[in-house]
């Protein structure tokens, strides 16, 4: 099954854009893209290969949603990803932030491993695909107004 | 300008049609709850949490006006869906769906 594969641009550096992904992510990501869907959650991307990704609620629950795979600062982050799913159901996400001319840097996510879910993967995939639609205008609008 | 923490999902907001006849009314000026109830088959409280859902998404925003508060499109946030859009869609699709988004007749949206 074909990775889903998103190209887009955003009007700042590599540096920052990998930043307000990684380690400014609850500044941007929609609590209704979340296992508890609580308002006051932070999303935390552990800065290390084999580092978490949770969300914490206000009063302290934690959902575990993937585990990093790659943190190349400023130009990969990869991680395994499960947010809704058990950890043995998890597909890749592998994203690139590549300067792409002044101040313009091009992301690229590839999310890929439908095929490991079997009967449910064209599913999953389609919802995911519509769940980055969601997501990625909350980063763009990050990116851009968020002080580097 | 400071961000909204962890806003919600713009296209979850506009897959409701009493979201987008909102959204419809707003392109044409400023209004209150109950404005926006008068001409809307819903109830007050209805149009509140409506309102409520597309705020976090970053479409609509809001403002007291003496002892109401109006309500406006949000021009950043929806600009920032169409070049979302435009890039990851392409610029003809992304005209589509916004005109599909805003301009389905709620009314009318069952019949063929």
């Amino acid at each position: 099954m074909e990775p889903i594969e998103l190209r887009f641009t955003v009007a700042c550096s590599p540096v920052h854009a990998f930043e307000v992904w990684a380690t400014r992510t609850s500044l941007w990501w929609p609590h209704s893209h979340s296992r508890s869907g609580d308002p006051g959650l932070t999303v935390t991307i552990e800065p290390r290969p084999g580092g978490r990704i949770y969300e914490r609620t206000p009063a302290g629950v934690e959902h575990d949603w993937g585990e990093v795979l790659a943190w190349e600062p400023p130009g990969r982050l990869a991680y395994l990803w499960h947010i809704y799913g058990h950890s043995e159901d998890a597909t890749e996400v592998d994203i690139r932030f590549a300067a792409s001319g002044d101040a313009t840097t091009t992301v690229t996510i590839v999310h890929r491993g439908w095929e490991r879910l079997g009967a449910r993967g064209h599913d999953l995939r389609r919802r995911n695909r519509q769940g980055w639609d969601g997501l990625l205008p909350h980063y763009l609008r990050a990116c851009h107004l968020s002080t580097p | 300008m400071p961000l909204d923490a962890l806003p919600g999902d713009p296209f979850d907001a506009l897959g409701d049609a009493n979201r987008r006849a909102i959204v419809e009314l707003l392109r044409s000026g400023d209004r209150s709850v109950r404005q926006l109830a008068d001409e809307l088959p819903i109830s007050r409280p209805a149009v509140s949490r409506h309102l409520r859902l597309l705020k976090q998404a970053g479409l609509v925003t809001d403002r007291a006006e003496g002892n109401r508060r109006l309500y406006r499109l949000h021009d950043e946030g929806i600009a920032v869906v169409r070049e979302y859009l435009e890039q990851v869609w392409g610029e003809a699709a992304a005209r589509f769906r916004l005109l599909a988004e805003n301009t389905a007749d709620p009314a009318r949206r069952d019949a063929p």
